[in-house]
């Protein structure tokens, strides 16, 4: 897969660090962050914590790098995001995180949609899944997860069935790796890049950046 | 069965609930089923053991 820096659109030119059983959280983090949307984060981490996810949100990574190419690297590296949105938000903070929606989609990434009551998705997300808060979140949110598992053993079966178009069943098997972590699929597409004849590559080409995660 | 083309198989897509056609030999997806169930005819690939 070639990737556009958004800053820029140069093409990446450097091998991404993908991170397994992560994700990465939209939402308002610049002061001050209403409270209630404070309790929210808490129930949702509490459930990721749960099911041993890890949550990274744009200011998880400090690197001196300008903050939308951050973020940019923390998508294209992660597996699930979760844009949590709160009616006290302003329309600025909503364009960002939608922003970030669009691209984690683009991007064959599993999105949720965490909202309040009063807060309108725009008609380009109706079908992205979203879920109210409310005394049901931690078990929309488990729910929500156990389907993202069955969605990481379809791309198996996805990978399984591309024999004949080899680079579409290694990007398959680095779907499903990011969300279940399962090293044996490392394994499997590094068999079916050596079997495709794409050994010879060169090391920083865009076969060799597809084939290691 | 009549009409049946090799290497044609699909599976359901968990996300949306709908099946996908796949050409194994063209190495392509052909179609995504607007309506519930599966494609007649076609039968049904699962993960290898």
């Amino acid at each position: 897969m070639i990737l556009y820096r958004p800053i820029d659109g140069e093409v990446l030119s450097s091998p991404v660090k993908y991170q397994p059983s992560t994700c990465f959280l939209m939402t308002k983090l610049g002061t001050p962050v209403p409270k209630d949307l404070q309790r929210i984060r808490k129930r949702i981490a509490s459930v990721l914590k749960k099911e041993k996810i890890k949550i990274i949100d744009a200011n998880s990574v400090v690197t001196g790098r300008d903050f939308l190419l951050n973020i940019w690297h923390s998508i294209i590296s992660v597996p699930i995001g979760i844009a949590l949105l709160h009616d006290e938000m302003t329309n600025e903070t909503m364009s960002n995180i939608f922003y970030e929606v669009g691209m984690m989609q683009a991007y064959g990434k599993e999105v949720l949609i965490v909202k309040t009551s009063n807060v309108q998705v725009p008609s380009d997300f109706v079908r992205t899944q979203y879920i109210e808060v409310n005394d049901q979140l931690e078990s929309n949110i488990e729910k929500y997860l156990d389907g993202v598992i069955k969605i990481a053993e379809h791309y198996t079966i996805m990978a399984d069935q591309f024999e004949n178009d080899p680079l579409l069943a290694i990007d398959y098997l680095r779907r499903s790796f990011l969300i279940s972590n399962d090293k044996s699929l490392r394994e499997k597409a590094k068999q079916i890049f050596d079997e495709a004849g794409l050994e010879g590559r060169a090391k920083n080409s865009v076969e060799r950046y597809l084939v290691n995660f | 069965m009549a009409g049946r083309k090799k290497g044609i198989v699909q599976t359901k897509n968990p996300k949306t609930g709908r099946y996908v056609k796949i050409d194994r030999d063209k190495g392509r997806i052909v179609s995504h089923k607007s309506t519930k169930g599966p494609y007649k005819g076609v039968p049904v690939t699962r993960k290898k053991k």
